[in-house]
């Protein structure tokens, strides 16, 4: 009954993929009406699973401004391995923090552990319960050997005040033994791989009596061979009764290793898959979907325009390989991909606070070095930085000091003063020209909102009057109002013959100003696209996909 | 195999390495530094450096710092010495009283620092100065002699005599059995006790140890409150030595102790250190110091020789950790 329903669901979805890349127009922000009834239909499944680990439904998480999570179910069960999928932004990170107690989530979910309902969940309460999260960063000591950071937390746990290392070694052995690997239990961690250090992790949460694991992209460091390793250590966990929930992004692994798979989209839930009911196709449709539309801006061809920057064959280990592009004048040239994909890592290269191993840079046809921040703005490339509130603004000062701490050995009177009159037109002229809101210049950059504070940024870097802008997710956190006149800023930028370097993960975003777009996976580029052409379904696939290689353990 | 290997990586080895190659050179420019009679007045000269940097290393392993060591060591010494002359002339109670007194000053301390989120340094830079004021004030700057004859003796005892010097039996002076008492103790809690790792994992990392429960408040305030027991330990013991009172004797030797302990291969960054390297830090720190005398050279250049080596120790923690940051893998390339 319950595999013909699944059938029936997987045949649903198909279908109405397929309606809604040929019917549904452009611009509906809606989801297709079938995969809302999905959506419904899942929810009023019978509470009451008795092979259920975890589960929950209705549950919602509103930041101020933000809907991360609309009226999220989820169940997980009792020994399987349950994938987590979606875009960036999709919420995947606000659920793990929510079901290990981090976060709480907004009034009405529902929640019951082990057949139990919960009122709420603590981090203590999940720890107790067996749900253990392995953080991207293990959260282990590197000075300390093995043993210690497996067992250690055991002593924490019961308060010992004098420990016994016999104890600890033997905890630490057992832990192992269980995931059927042998390490050096007396090295230091420092002095193990990545791949080693997450054993010992997944060792430590075995400790615990961990019932459902949280993993958070466990692969994304790990080569191709130790994937393997961790996917027979998963198999063997899954075995012994454990759940384990993992986020990946990476479609292939996520096909190889899950029995299910949950897709978020936009902070929603799309529904529950067995493994082998979708292929790569429909999910890559699935996260995808419709979302938010923008205003397209009308696209160039700057071929003709010239090369102003160019990059041959950049490599830096453990970044970017064979990283060769050219960006014209007064275009944007939009680059997007994964989180994780080495975006960020070349457009700090470009700036030289990443410098890279090898390659060449070239700026108006002549080749240039770049080893510093101060050389790249002397070459009238200026950079936006992702976390515009640790690395763009410095809060306490004026909205005026932070438009001009740029240009300040301009604003220098004869007596190497700063000349306040000249500082005030210039900032009156930007406050003026990015419309900032609202237009005080002594005001505390801390107190603006966020579209304004992102002004303020990009106000600070066209006062240098740069040749090239480079752009690290302008939008990220601000509202929809405040991200279209971002958009147009930029275009107009770019008109104004300023290039641009855009990276977003926002593929609407991407399609709606960027002239041509680079779209990077693991470190490469994986292809190239018309900005007037391309659509998300064809930049996903690259992203995700890029050549198909399947895992077998 | 496995053995050789730690040790080849052990920076307490290598420290110990630099003092044996630094011993000999200053044995063949000045022979008399190898004579038994220099090596004890070494180590009893440097008996209270060593165990106040004991003291440090916890503070250090946290990645915190103590600038406040010297003035609270003076402020025991007076705190002593008045208690010897005016209230009892009983060891067992100046010991109890010192250790006290420096518990509460370093119990200060910990509170400034775990429970007002004080820096480390601005808190004990403060308390530095609170304390030197206030014992400058106490007694006006003067010294405090005379001392009672039980408690002088008590500092001269020496035990295992075994070489004879005109008139004196040379032998291990009682002072190092304090040492020898903070040095067990001290490895014992850093290594055998919750506390101690926890002090190990807050300087490795900080977010980490929070998060797999180490309560990292009640480690800080341990911390600082243990350090000023051993400072009071070694206030009274330096007492001993000296048979007087001055309270201007610690001036600037805060540098001294943590200096020691840097030159003992504890990573200023935190998360690393050793008791035993501490201890071969403080002798290689007093060997430059003693050889530096005997080979006649001014002993200013002696500042400047660990002024360099400091430098240079932590400047290779810091670039070391700066260079695996930036090298780390941030993004799995795809091999095609």
């Amino acid at each position: 009954m319950q595999f013909c329903h699944a059938v029936f669901l997987a045949h649903f979805v198909y279908l109405n993929v397929l309606l809604c890349a040929f019917t549904v127009p452009e611009n509906r922000v809606t989801l297709p009406l079938q995969i809302k009834n999905l959506i419904i239909d899942t929810q009023e499944r019978t509470p009451m699973n008795p092979n259920a680990f975890l589960q929950i439904s209705h549950v919602s998480k509103t930041f101020p401004g933000v809907k991360a999570l609309q009226d999220i179910s989820l169940e997980i069960n009792r020994g399987e391995i349950h994938a987590l999928i979606g875009e960036n932004g999709a919420g995947k990170s606000t659920l793990i923090k929510i079901l290990s107690g981090v976060y709480q989530p907004d009034p009405g979910a529902e929640i019951s552990i082990d057949g139990k309902r919960c009122s709420q969940i603590t981090p203590l309460l999940a720890l107790k319960k067996g749900i253990v999260v392995i953080y991207q960063d293990f959260s282990l000591f590197p000075n300390e050997s093995v043993a210690e950071n497996i067992a250690i937390t055991t002593d924490i746990e019961k308060g010992t005040k004098f420990l016994s290392w016999k104890k600890i070694r033997s905890t630490a052995k057992a832990a192992l033994d269980r995931l059927g690997v042998e390490l050096d239990l007396d090295a230091p961690l420092g002095t193990l791989s990545v791949a080693k250090q997450q054993l010992v992790a997944i060792a430590r949460a075995l400790t615990f009596d961990a019932k459902l694991l949280i993993m958070d992209e466990p692969t994304s460091a790990l080569s191709k061979s130790e994937v393997e390793l961790l996917f027979r250590i998963m198999r063997t966990l899954r075995e012994s009764g454990i759940s384990i929930l993992f986020i990946s992004h990476k479609l292939d692994e996520v096909m190889a290793i899950s029995d299910r798979f949950s897709i978020l989209r936009d902070g929603k839930y799309l529904g529950t898959f067995g493994g082998d009911e979708l292929d790569n196709d429909i999910l890559i449709s699935l996260m995808v979907g419709r979302k938010i539309e923008y205003t397209i801006y009308q696209k160039h061809n700057r071929a003709n325009a010239g090369k102003v920057l160019e990059l041959k064959d950049f490599n830096k280990a453990g970044n970017f390989k064979n990283i060769s592009f050219h960006l014209n004048k007064g275009e944007i040239l939009g680059i997007t991909g994964l989180v994780g994909a080495g975006r960020t890592e070349i457009l700090k290269a470009i700036y030289g606070i990443n410098h890279q191993d090898t390659g060449q840079l070239f700026l108006d046809g002549r080749k240039i070095t770049i080893t510093s921040a101060e050389d790249a703005v002397r070459h009238g490339i200026a950079y936006m930085p992702e976390n515009r509130l640790s690395e763009g603004l410095v809060l306490r000062k004026t909205m005026a000091d932070n438009i001009t701490v740029t240009v300040v050995d301009r604003l220098k009177t004869k007596s190497k003063l700063i000349d306040r009159t000249k500082q005030k037109e210039l900032v009156d002229k930007w406050i003026h020209e990015l419309n900032i809101k609202p237009p005080y210049p002594d005001m505390s950059a801390s107190k603006l909102s966020g579209g304004n504070q992102q002004r303020v940024v990009l106000a600070k870097w066209l006062a240098v009057n740069p040749k090239v802008l480079l752009v690290d997710e302008p939008t990220n956190g601000i509202d929809i109002g405040a991200k279209a006149e971002i958009h147009k800023l930029l275009r107009d930028l770019a008109e104004s013959g300023i290039s641009i370097i855009l990276v977003s993960s926002e593929l609407s975003e991407i399609l709606a100003i960027a002239d041509r777009i680079l779209v990077m996976r693991r470190g490469k580029i994986a292809g190239e696209f018309d900005g007037a052409t391309a659509t998300q379904e064809e930049i996903m696939n690259k992203a995700i996909l890029g050549v198909k290689q399947p895992v077998t353990a | 195999m496995k053995v050789a290997q730690r040790l080849k990586q052990s920076r307490e080895l290598g420290i110990l390495l630099i003092l044996v190659v630094v011993s000999i050179v200053i044995t063949l420019v000045a022979p008399a530094f190898f004579s038994i009679e220099n090596l004890f007045d070494i180590l009893k000269s440097n008996v209270v450096l060593a165990i106040m940097a004991i003291g440090m290393l916890p503070v250090i392993l946290t990645g915190g710092i103590d600038v406040s060591v010297s003035s609270m060591v003076a402020a025991v010494t007076i705190i002593v010495g008045k208690f010897l002359m005016n209230v009892s002339g009983n060891i067992f109670l100046a010991f109890l009283v010192g250790c006290l007194s420096g518990t509460i000053m370093g119990l200060i301390n910990g509170l400034l620092v775990a429970k007002l989120k004080i820096p480390p340094i601005v808190a004990t830079l403060g308390t530095m100065s609170i304390i030197l004021g206030v014992s400058l004030y106490y007694t006006n700057g003067n010294w405090i002699t005379g001392l009672p004859k039980n408690f002088i003796d008590f500092g001269r005892i020496t035990i295992g005599s075994f070489y004879r010097q005109g008139e004196e039996m040379i032998g291990f002076p009682i002072q190092l059995l304090f040492l020898i008492l903070v040095a067990v103790l001290t490895w014992f809690i850093l290594r055998h006790t919750l506390v101690g790792r926890g002090i190990y994992a807050v300087g490795g990392n900080r977010v980490s140890a929070e998060r797999v429960g180490y309560n990292v408040d009640r480690i800080t305030i341990f911390l600082y409150a243990y350090e000023g027991f051993i400072v009071g330990l070694a206030g009274v013991v330096h007492t001993s030595i000296m048979r007087q009172v001055d309270p201007n004797a610690f001036n600037g030797f805060e540098m001294q102790v943590i200096s020691a302990v840097v030159l003992g291969g504890a990573s200023s960054l935190g998360g690393y250190g050793s008791v035993s390297g501490t201890l071969v830090g403080v002798a290689l720190f007093s060997v430059i110091n003693n050889g530096l005398i005997l080979m006649h050279i001014p002993t200013f250049w002696q500042k400047i020789v660990v002024g360099i080596v400091l430098i240079a120790s932590i400047g290779f923690d810091v670039t070391q950790k700066r260079y695996r940051e930036s090298h780390n893998t941030k993004v799995d390339i795809e091999e095609a």
